[in-house]
């Protein structure tokens, strides 16, 4: 083989190198303009330490009842503002849903869900705070609210991924509009849509703890006393209880949705929530 | 035969269950109702003062806006930082995290669990705490943000290597290969239209974190919002809502095209 | 373009391969394929066939007996020496395994990876002797122009050929091809056995593949071997390879599901 055939040169591929530079350019302007005390950042190793060993060892093991329930009342919060936000968004991501309800309800409807999800919960609850004081219920309607709006988008999604076989053959036997959506539609999405509820339930878990850092009870207001008032080994051992109580939810949630999507019993771990995972890479929300 | 009368099957007693899982849902939302003290009353008793606050927050004051600005930006540098840095740290935690990319089982294992750990703090506790280890201001929230956005993009990211198809590593490994040259060469390029859209979806959950983490002093708009509500500004502080939200909105839109484009 | 592979005899004594579940994959096999030979293995699916050609390069460990490649035994062989191994050995898959995602060169530079440190894969700074040596590979299986093509562009054919690049960028004394053309059209097969045959004949390679149809093993191979359960029921050329020898092997008379171009049987159906 003494005679070497032309070879190809390799292609440069400008738009994607484009979008490259741009966004390499847009992080070093952030990095540039921002403004940080970059020499606090030298001392972040040693001060975490320092911190964590204030915290931790030892945590303050007398605080923990005290904790707990703290901890429980925002998992109390998350649970109702989780049923609420179904109870109300259940009807509504049907009405936003092609196939079941005309255009003029689907597109208001639709945008309302898209407001909601675009504000975060906290600043919905610092409405709630300056509309009608934050205490614990109105924490949960804070969440329920934005439940409304990721569960109404998930639930019109669902419906309008199934098949449309089953939904054919009952209209072919006469079904009206409302039979078809609950024995075409509902039997289809169901185990999703529960899932899907569950899930939120768990991200509310999260968000209840954020809502009792601007007043609204339950771990987060406990949290940030004892910040406030530098009580660091109270703070090591809510962290503890905060971390507990979330991954024993996180895991019987997820079993249950396991259960719900694959019909048998598994401990969730990594790689077997694949079908919720599906739709959370491509929509989103 | 016809007149032979057919055993019928008995109906399976799924009932119970049924009915114990109405019962359990049922017992969570009473405990839950009477723990957080529902109380629709309050609502209406609060009302006159509500629909006067209703009105004022209708009506932002635009004049304000100037002063918003710098805030703004910051919340918007913050979450290009801290997506930036969570990104590049959490590229290798992810192989480390999947079964597929690594195939020593307690690596894997304690990097999940200590994954799974930082992932069940919310991200405003982290804020919280980090507001009193570095001071107030821009680097506490970026860190915060950064040890949340870990936990997300490492979990989906290697949810993501496990699904992957994993002929072309066999055939980096039986070409002599380890599994560290395998995953670079022949499983990151199968990963990254899933790695790019877990990044931007992130930057997606930034800028609505970001926009809020100020509210325990950690930078950004949210300094303002926790300002503004301290004084009863209404008109001020549904300006700053409304900037959150079309600027999550803006960002929003960008982002899902870019990642519609990726799924394609 | 040969390094002049230096003699890479195989050897199985007494090979034994039990799986986990305490299926047997391979009992008793004695075998010596000498460099250089050009060899089909036939069977039934699920007679041992995948499990004989992946004991070859470790990706299927014996468990008993003793399987020589050269100087190197593969009981308990692993890390580095297996390694090593496996880049003198190279692959075909059925399914191609390519990284569909990303370029034709980019998937054969992997057959490169053992002689590439792990930071230069990590950056992808390829060596300009491996991008040579993928190119000439390229070249030599006709699909030099799309080089730089994604791989998920190509007709399954070409992807097969990329395949057989990325081992011939291994610069290996050994191919193994498990099922090379199962997943493709007959003419298509034809040319990708071709090229096969070409590798053997001009480097010098032994090439080992396991096929579903006989008359593409009797075709394209210098000595077959028959596998029924995982045990070595025949062995000899092809034209040995007769009615008698074949219900050995498929413990029934020949059908028109066993030969690729089946027109006799297919006219007499």
């Amino acid at each position: 083989m003494s005679i070497v055939a032309q070879r190809p040169t390799r292609p440069t591929r400008w738009p994607l190198r484009l979008i490259w530079l741009a966004i390499i350019a847009i992080v070093v302007f952030a990095f540039w303009k921002i403004q940080i005390n970059w020499s606090s950042l030298a001392d972040f190793p040693s001060q975490l330490w320092k911190y964590l060993g204030l915290m931790f060892a030892p945590p303050d093991v007398s605080t923990v009842g005290q904790s707990l329930s703290a901890t429980l009342l925002s998992v109390q919060m998350a649970w109702l503002g989780t049923v609420l936000g179904i109870i109300v968004s259940f009807p509504l991501s049907f009405l936003a849903a092609r196939g079941v309800a005309p255009v003029v309800i689907r597109l208001p409807m639709r945008l309302i869900f898209a407001v909601i999800r675009a504000v975060p919960e906290v600043v919905i609850a610092v409405l709630m705070l300056s509309i009608t004081g934050l205490t614990p219920f109105t924490g949960a309607l804070a969440l329920a609210i934005g439940s409304v709006g990721t569960l109404g988008k998930w639930g019109y999604e669902a419906y309008e991924n199934t098949e449309p076989g089953p939904i054919e053959a009952v209209r072919a036997v006469g079904g009206s509009r409302w039979q078809v959506v609950r024995w075409g539609l509902w039997p289809q999405v169901s185990p999703e849509v529960l899932a899907l509820w569950l899930y939120r339930f768990e991200i509310n878990v999260r968000a209840s703890t954020i809502l009792g850092l601007i007043g609204a009870g339950g771990i987060g207001k406990l949290l940030i006393d004892n910040v406030q008032f530098r009580i660091w080994d109270a703070v090591g051992m809510l962290l503890i209880v905060v971390i507990i109580v979330t991954m024993i939810i996180d895991q019987i949630s997820g079993a249950i949705r396991y259960r719900l999507i694959y019909g048998r019993w598994a401990l969730a771990g990594y790689g077997q929530r694949r079908a919720l995972l599906k739709r959370r890479t491509l929509e989103r929300k | 035969m016809s007149t032979e009368l057919r055993q019928r099957p008995a109906k399976p007693r799924q009932g119970w269950k049924v009915a114990l899982s109405i019962l359990i849902i049922t017992a969570l939302t009473v405990w839950s109702a009477i723990g957080v003290g529902v109380d629709f009353g309050a609502i209406v008793r609060n009302w006159s003062n509500a629909s006067d606050t209703l009105v004022k927050l209708s009506q932002p004051d635009y004049t304000f806006w100037p002063e918003t600005v710098q805030a703004l930006v910051e919340t918007v540098l913050m979450a290009v930082i801290a997506t930036a840095l969570s990104a590049a740290v959490s590229l290798p935690l992810a192989f480390l995290a999947s079964g597929v990319t690594n195939p020593s089982g307690w690596l894997r294992r304690i990097t999940r669990f200590v994954i799974n750990v930082v992932r069940a703090v919310p991200d405003l506790l982290y804020a919280a705490i980090l507001v009193s280890v570095v001071g107030t201001g821009a680097l506490s929230g970026i860190i915060a943000l950064i040890l949340f956005d870990i936990g997300i993009i490492v979990k989906l990211v290697s949810e993501a290597i496990d699904s992957v198809d994993q002929g072309p590593q066999e055939a980096a490994l039986s070409a002599g290969a380890t599994w560290t040259k395998a995953g670079r060469t022949a499983v990151l390029p199968l990963a990254m239209p899933a790695y790019i859209s877990q990044v931007l979806y992130t930057f997606e959950l930034n800028i609505r974190a970001s926009a809020v983490i100020g509210l325990v002093g950690a930078g950004g708009l949210g300094v303002l919002i926790d300002n503004v509500r301290t004084f009863y500004h209404y008109h001020y502080l549904s300006l700053i809502i409304l900037e959150i939200l079309i600027l999550v909105l803006v960002i929003e839109f960008f982002s899902s095209t870019a990642r519609k484009r990726l799924a394609r | 373009m040969t390094d002049s592979p230096q003699r890479t005899d195989i050897t199985f004594e007494q090979v034994e391969v039990a799986y986990p579940n305490g299926q047997t994959g391979l009992s008793d096999i004695n075998l010596h394929i000498p460099a250089g030979q050009m060899v089909g293995v036939v069977g039934l699916s699920g007679a041992g066939k995948s499990t004989l050609v992946r004991s070859i390069n470790g990706l299927v460990k014996i468990t008993g007996g003793d399987l020589a490649v050269g100087d190197l035994h593969l009981a308990g062989l692993k890390g580095a020496d297996l390694r090593r191994l496996r880049s003198t050995v190279g692959m075909v898959f059925q399914g191609f395994n390519l990284a569909r995602r990303t370029t034709v060169l980019n998937n054969v530079l992997m057959g490169r990876l053992y002689h590439t440190s792990t930071w230069r894969t990590l950056i992808s700074a390829w060596a300009k002797d491996d991008i040579d040596m993928a190119m000439d590979a390229l070249e030599r299986v006709e699909i030099l122009p799309r080089a730089y093509a994604r791989a998920s562009e190509l007709s399954g054919g070409q992807q097969q050929r990329v395949g057989i690049a990325r081992t011939l960028a291994q610069r290996p004394s050994v191919i193994l091809a498990d099922e090379p053309v199962a997943s493709l059209d007959p003419p298509t097969s034809h040319v990708v056995m071709r090229d096969l045959q070409r590798i053997n004949r001009e480097l010098g390679v032994t090439v080992i593949t396991n096929l579903h149809f006989l008359d593409l093993a009797r075709k394209y191979s210098d000595r077959l071997i028959g596998l029924r359960a995982g045990k070595l029921v025949f062995d000899g050329t092809g034209d040995e390879a007769d009615e008698q020898a074949f219900e050995k092997i498929y413990g029934r008379s020949l059908t028109a599901e066993d030969v690729m171009d089946a027109k006799p049987a297919l006219d007499g159906a």
